[in-house]
């Protein structure tokens, strides 16, 4: 390579010193094309962790939403409606591998200062990009703690999902 | 820790008191508000001083970001675990210290993209050694209305808000930084969530090692299995490598295979370390 620009370098010299010193230098202009590519990650919510109805009793039990968004409802409440886990798409490079945490915990409580505790648990805690849509997703789903005869209020709980990139 | 302010409520439970049970009913549409898109997803500033993080709403309608600087630490098994600024020792502090970024807020419409700018300064006596902190992009929830806020009188809501985001090392290398890896112990583990291939990654030096793993069955020239983005860093001298595989990878990950390392193609793409090995 560099001996070939060496050489190409010697020639147009040579080039130049048999045309003369009159020679007409053609004006030239050049211009740089550049570009910055960048390796990118999106992260969409696809749906929500949603325990439906619940009717509560005066016993407390426990709400399930699996991964997959099927509901275990304790004998002690009647659960109804459709249940769903929340849902997230990562896309980015494909084979890159990242790490997905969330909350192991989200307190909700009412402006009375009663609580009920949800347990989440994420459908991976690894993924690795495949590029297809439907096979780069992860799941969040919870159980949530129902208490005897759960006072009133606005309960209220956020919790955290974030996709580690190494 | 990370909760913010303000939340937004995504489902809504709206309970009315029954013949002395509450009824909990689920309303109020889903709403993807948060979507977000960072680029690059891993900055190395090797002598550089500057550089920008692209961040775009890819969400269908105007959300507002916030920006924060982060300290994780790996653990053994190889995730990113949370440190709190109490905790953080002297080189994390010191990474905290000297990256300067903005703005560290932004509100996007839909398909607007920000260039987040960054920026970093060093001490004059900085020591040599490789300094980290994690950039994290999320999105702020949205205010509840007043109604929604308003506590219903006998019966209740119920408002779960993920708030979802991405983290992104950045990483300051200060002087002339050597490491070396290794590969141990590979296996496929199966668990109740499927198969995963797993082994040991060492490291020695006082810099990370980053880059793409490459598994081969010996006789064949494409390998088996690829992943991106493998990082150990300093904090640890090992971490277990766990790489979950659909069930007709996993069938082939018999007998003696190679494990490679390779650093990114725009690092170079030499090869880090790679190891012979026999699975059973």
């Amino acid at each position: 390579m560099s001996k070939f620009i060496k050489a190409a370098v010697a020639s147009s010299v040579l080039a130049a010193s048999v045309m003369g010193a009159n020679a007409a230098h053609a004006a030239t202009a050049s211009a740089d094309a550049r570009a910055n590519i960048l390796e990118q990650v999106t992260v969409t919510n696809t749906s929500d962790l949603d325990f439906a109805t619940i009717v509560t009793g005066a016993t407390a039990g426990n709400v399930v939403v699996d991964a997959a968004g099927a509901v275990t409802c304790a004998a002690a409440l009647v659960c109804s409606g459709t249940t769903t886990a929340a849902g997230f798409t990562v896309a980015g490079t494909t084979g890159q591998t990242v790490d997905i945490d969330a909350d192991t915990n989200v307190t909700l409580t009412n402006a009375g200062g009663n609580a009920m505790v949800a347990t989440l648990t994420e459908s991976a805690t690894t993924l690795t990009i495949s590029g297809v849509a439907a096979t780069d997703v992860f799941t969040v789903g919870g159980s949530l703690a129902v208490g005897a005869n759960q006072a009133d209020g606005a309960y209220l709980g956020n919790f955290d999902v974030t996709v580690n990139y190494q | 820790m990370k909760t913010s302010g303000l939340r937004r409520l995504n489902t809504l439970y709206a309970g009315f008191a029954i013949m002395g049970s509450a009824l909990f009913l689920s309303s109020a549409p889903a709403q993807a508000a948060g979507d977000l898109l960072v680029a690059p997803t891993r900055i190395v500033l090797d002598g550089q001083r500057g550089t920008e993080v692209i961040l775009n709403n890819i969400g269908s309608e105007t959300a507002t970001y916030r920006i924060s600087l982060e300290l994780r630490r790996m653990t053994a098994e190889g995730k990113l675990q949370d440190v709190s600024p109490e905790d953080a020792n002297s080189f994390e502090k010191a990474a905290k210290g000297m990256i300067r970024y903005a703005p560290r807020r932004v509100t996007l419409p839909p398909n607007q993209p920000q260039a987040i700018r960054l920026g970093v300064r060093p001490p004059k006596d900085l020591a040599d050694g490789e300094y980290r902190a994690h950039l994290l992009f999320r999105a702020i929830p949205k205010a509840r209305s007043v109604t929604e806020q308003a506590s219903p009188s006998g019966g209740f809501t119920i408002a779960l808000t993920p708030i979802y985001g991405v983290t992104i090392p950045v990483i300051i290398r200060q002087g002339n930084l050597q490491a070396t890896a290794g590969i141990a112990n590979a296996r496929v583990e199966t668990s109740d969530s499927g198969q995963a291939f797993a082994f040991d990654l060492s490291r020695t030096g006082d810099r990370s090692t980053y880059g793409e793993i490459r598994v081969l069955k010996q006789g064949e020239s494409e390998p088996i299995l690829v992943a991106r983005g493998i990082a150990i860093y300093p904090e640890v001298p090992s971490r277990k490598v766990t790489l979950p595989v659909p069930a007709e990878i996993a069938a082939k990950l018999t007998g003696p295979i190679s494990v490679e390392y390779y650093e990114p193609d725009n690092a170079g793409g030499g090869l880090i370390t790679k190891s012979q090995l026999v699975l059973r």
